[in-house]
């Protein structure tokens, strides 16, 4: 998967287009990035890719650029270009 | 009309999956409107009641935080007009179940026949939000006619 694909991937969870969304995208920024989007976001996560995460680990994503991080170290792209 | 829309738990495995029926008597003042002449069970009730069903089975384990809440409809089907005095057969798979959310695959069948289906997403509402003591009637039945089935208090 490449970061452009990653993006995609987070911009459906969160109801958008991809081209609404870059790295720099703050989650006050995202309508539906509230408690519904993260539980959703979590839970997509999971069936996905195999990523679990705790409700800790979820409060410290706050942008983007954070969810592909934690992707990113989960193995789920390791390419950085588009 | 009151909003408990399942009757009857008839399978149970609390956090896996549950079966149970409901009967929507023709009485219920909504087939007057839905349809005049034709009356079916609404698309949204059978939806509901799929969540109830689903709902108990999460709320059967005692784990979670809270109750469990519809916080999505993924996606739902409805194949074949339900009518009034029928018997629904509920059936619900749980197909994640974490602390925060769960989600559920659901459907419906009357006679044998599968009329609708839904994949649902729930939320739990902390518990102190509801009235003290309240207990879920429909689960409390359950137990109390399976008592060796009833998880043991955390």
């Amino acid at each position: 998967m490449t970061q452009s694909e990653a993006v995609a991937w987070i911009a459906q969870i969160f109801e958008m287009a991809p081209d609404q969304l870059t790295p720099d995208t703050h989650r006050d920024n995202v309508p539906a990035w509230d408690s519904l989007g993260i539980l959703t976001l979590m839970a997509n996560l999971d069936s996905d890719f195999g990523i679990v995460l705790t409700d800790e680990d979820i409060q410290a994503v706050k942008t983007v650029g954070d969810i592909l991080d934690v992707m990113r170290r989960y193995g789920t792209f390791t390419s950085t270009s588009s | 009309m009151r909003f408990i829309l399942v009757d009857n738990i008839l399978e149970l495995e609390p956090g896996k999956r549950i079966a149970a029926s409901k009967v929507l008597p023709a009485s219920e003042e909504l087939f007057r409107d839905h349809f005049p002449g034709f009356p079916v069970v609404p698309g949204v009730i059978l939806t509901e009641m799929m969540a109830q069903a689903a709902g108990r089975c999460l709320d059967a384990e005692g784990t979670h935080p809270g109750r469990a809440m519809l916080g999505k409809i993924n996606g739902a089907s409805f194949r074949e007009w339900v009518k009034p005095d029928q018997e629904i057969r509920l059936h619900a798979t749980i197909t994640q179940n974490r602390p925060s959310f769960a989600t559920a695959e659901c459907f419906a069948e009357v006679e044998g026949k599968k009329v609708c289906s839904a994949d649902l997403f729930f939320v739990f509402a902390p518990h102190e939000r509801f009235a003290e003591g309240h207990q879920d009637e429909v689960l409390l039945t359950y137990w109390r006619n399976h008592p060796e089935k009833q998880p043991k208090a955390r």
